[in-house]
């Protein structure tokens, strides 16, 4: 697959697995004291993980089939689908048979229902289980479609964190500014996005919006073709907010890919709503927001080629490339030039940070040679597998993995503070590899003014 | 909705609500306000009138209305007078049912749709009448609206029973196609000319 050997180091056998946990061949050695230490000695003490590592590798053996799960459901975006429920079952059984995340998926799963059913769902579950709810999901088969098919690219579905919209700070401060006023005047929440990414969201004062409800609510919005057409009021349920209450959705689309959630408690609310979202909508259109968001949509966005060659940190150092990302420019201490089509620095294929505080996560832009959707597929069960194997027994404050397979080099770090996951070139140099992941986490730093929605944030209240 | 006194309405001073304002909503003699709600079962065309009747237009891919939609239009009267419609295109899958008086709560016009190639739609349209007399306005202007008619050669519910019924409830009947746009916007103009008009000279 790779036969490139730009780092020097003595070629990996094809057919080698390694697992590693991390011991030499390098410190993530953290530059900034919000990095709590290197992460060589504690894994060091922790044996367990190396159980855990080899199992994975167990399971990563046969996997090369895997991530094109759902290529086999019959997924139209669009269509309706009155009778397919048995398309959909079809989709659950094979993402099932290819080792997808079942209970992560069939929790995910019944949410999405209580989402769409409210909680009429349960009562009628508790009143008689062998309730026959067929009837009550004509139609939603696209929506249960849609999210078997996130379980195969999102990371929102594993990690349990959203993703925003890069952009720049001021601008986001400006469509938050407009939200608050909104959530101000009875609104629970008001909720901003861009395909699957959040511009911004505001919660009313003691609300808290669960990144799991946000994946649920834009699957739903983003898979339901006719809230494209005009805007609508709807009762949903937010299972994580509280799985035994109706919420009312006002829901419209601002333009293609944007669209505005407002959240209220009230049956009454449409018409406030209905005022509310004019408002916005012209601060939104007046600061040019709308706007910047389209130009993000084109070409924001973390690339491993830019990532800096030199890791000191100089806050807001990439910024501008952010809502104005091209290829070639100026910034010399880039190295796409140097290494065209082949990923960034060290090998660096890719990457996926998660800030644990904010409940955050903010992944590369998918480049050369991870650019079928094939390739990032396969690469997403990895990482999902990675997540697994980090979570799923008591994690310590810190801990590392460094495996290598044929596919790549994965590298994890999870601290207190944040979990990186980066896949490298199978032959990339560990050394190398560790301290390029230092350097993400130092850059990613830098620029998180404008990659994360930062102290309006729900979740700090 | 809209059956709230305390909701916080900057621009309109007569938007129509409740139960205890009159059901037409009237802003004056000349410009009328009506809340409509359309009620029928799933895929018999509620949203393929509306967008028909408001934009002109008729899109044969159906996307399957989630809750309920809210558009609205306004048309004028060869008296010189304008009617403006607001419009509750509502689910019509069956998970929405218990939801609609939401909808049709308050409403001025309700118009009860069904496919002319489906008896169940039929039915079901009759069970939506039913039910607006006994929980819609007390005066509220009902619309019996049989879809599609431009598949004739399937058509499986014969005109004289639904024009029959109609008459027995007292609703206004008419065939529509939103394909072809045939009868949509004299729909509309019949439910205009029969709102009552209190303030009327
Ligand atoms: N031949 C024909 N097809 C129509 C006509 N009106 C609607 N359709 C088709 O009927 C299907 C359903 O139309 P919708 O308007 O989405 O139905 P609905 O009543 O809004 O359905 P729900 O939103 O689920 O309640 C679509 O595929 C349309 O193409 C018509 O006048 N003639
Ligand atoms: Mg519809």
């Amino acid at each position: 697959m790779n036969n490139n050997n730009k780092m020097g180091s003595d070629p990996i056998p094809q057919q080698q697995q390694e697992i590693e946990i991390e011991g030499g061949g390098g410190q993530l050695s953290p530059s900034s004291s919000g990095y709590a230490g290197g992460i060589g000695s504690s894994s060091n003490s922790n044996p367990s993980s190396e159980i855990e590592s080899s199992e994975i590798q167990h399971g990563e053996n046969n996997s090369t089939s895997n991530g094109v799960v759902y290529d086999s459901a019959s997924w139209v975006p669009g269509k309706r689908h009155d009778d397919e429920v048995s398309s959909t079952l079809q989709a659950i059984i094979s993402f099932v048979e290819n080792g997808g995340d079942c209970v992560n998926f069939v929790r995910a799963g019944k949410h999405q229902l209580l989402v769409i059913l409210t909680k009429s769902v349960n009562r009628c579950f508790e009143k008689n289980p062998k309730f026959d709810m067929t009837p009550l999901l004509g139609g939603t088969d696209v929506v249960f479609s849609s999210l078997i098919h996130s379980f195969s690219w999102n990371p929102a579905a594993f990690l349990h964190a959203y993703t925003c919209l890069p952009l720049a700070y001021p601008t986001r401060q400006a469509a938050g500014a407009i939200l608050q006023d909104v959530a101000d005047s009875g609104v629970l929440f008001a909720i901003l996005m861009c395909k699957h990414k959040v511009v911004s969201l505001v919660g009313a004062q003691k609300a808290s919006l669960h990144p799991d409800d946000m994946l649920l609510l834009a699957n739903f919005v983003l898979s339901s073709e006719s809230f494209r057409t005009s805007e609508s009021f709807s009762p949903i349920c937010l299972p994580r907010y509280n799985p035994m209450a109706f919420l009312y959705a006002y829901v419209h689309f601002l333009d293609v890919e944007t669209y505005l959630m407002l959240l209220t408690t009230s049956s009454d609310a449409f018409f406030h709503l209905k005022d509310c979202r004019i408002r916005i909508e012209m601060v939104l259109l007046k600061s040019n927001v709308l706007s910047e968001v389209q130009m993000s949509l084109l070409e924001g966005g973390l690339y491993v080629e830019d990532l800096p060659i030199d890791p000191s940190p100089r806050s807001g150092y990439l910024s501008p490339h952010l809502g104005h990302h091209r290829p070639g420019t100026e910034s010399p201490s880039r190295c796409r030039d140097a290494n065209p089509g082949i990923g960034g620095p060290a090998g660096l294929w890719h990457f996926i940070y998660r800030s644990i505080n904010l409940d955050q996560y903010v992944s590369s832009e998918f480049s050369s040679p991870i650019n079928s959707s094939h390739q990032q597929k396969r690469l997403y069960r990895a990482y999902q597998k990675l997540y697994a194997s980090m979570h799923d027994k008591g994690t310590g404050p810190h801990k590392t993995q460094f495996r290598r397979d044929e596919n790549y080099v994965l590298l994890c770090w999870i601290t207190q503070d944040f979990e990186l996951y980066a896949a490298f070139d199978p032959l990339a140099d560990k050394a190398l590899a560790i301290k390029t992941c230092n350097r993400v986490c130092q850059w990613v730093r830098d620029v998180e003014n404008d990659i994360f929605l930062l102290g309006a944030s729900p979740f700090s209240w | 909705m809209g059956c709230s006194a305390s909701l916080p309405d900057r621009n309109s001073t007569a938007r129509l609500t409740g139960f205890n304002s009159e059901s037409n909503g009237a802003t004056d003699s000349k410009n009328l306000k009506v809340k409509l709600v359309l009620l029928g079962d799933s895929g018999v065309g509620k949203s393929c009138i509306v967008l028909r009747f408001v934009r002109g237009q008729f899109d044969p891919t159906s996307k399957v209305t989630v809750g309920a939609s809210f558009l609205s239009q306004t048309i004028a009267l060869q008296d010189s007078s304008t009617v403006k419609f607001e419009i509750w295109d509502t689910a019509g899958q069956e998970r929405y049912a218990a939801l609609a008086p939401l909808y049709y709560r308050g409403a001025g016009v309700a118009v009860v749709v069904y496919d002319i190639t489906s008896p169940e739609s039929f039915n079901k349209a009759q069970y939506w009448v039913k039910e607006l007399q006994k929980h819609g306005s007390p005066d509220i202007v009902m619309a019996l609206v049989g879809n599609k008619a431009d598949l004739q050669d399937s058509r499986q519910v014969p005109i004289q029973d639904a024009m029959d019924y109609a008459e027995k409830n007292g609703m206004f009947f008419i065939e529509t196609s939103a394909k072809t746009a045939d009868n949509i916007n004299q729909l509309f103009e019949e439910i205009a000319k029969r709102l009552p008009r209190t303030l009327s000279s």
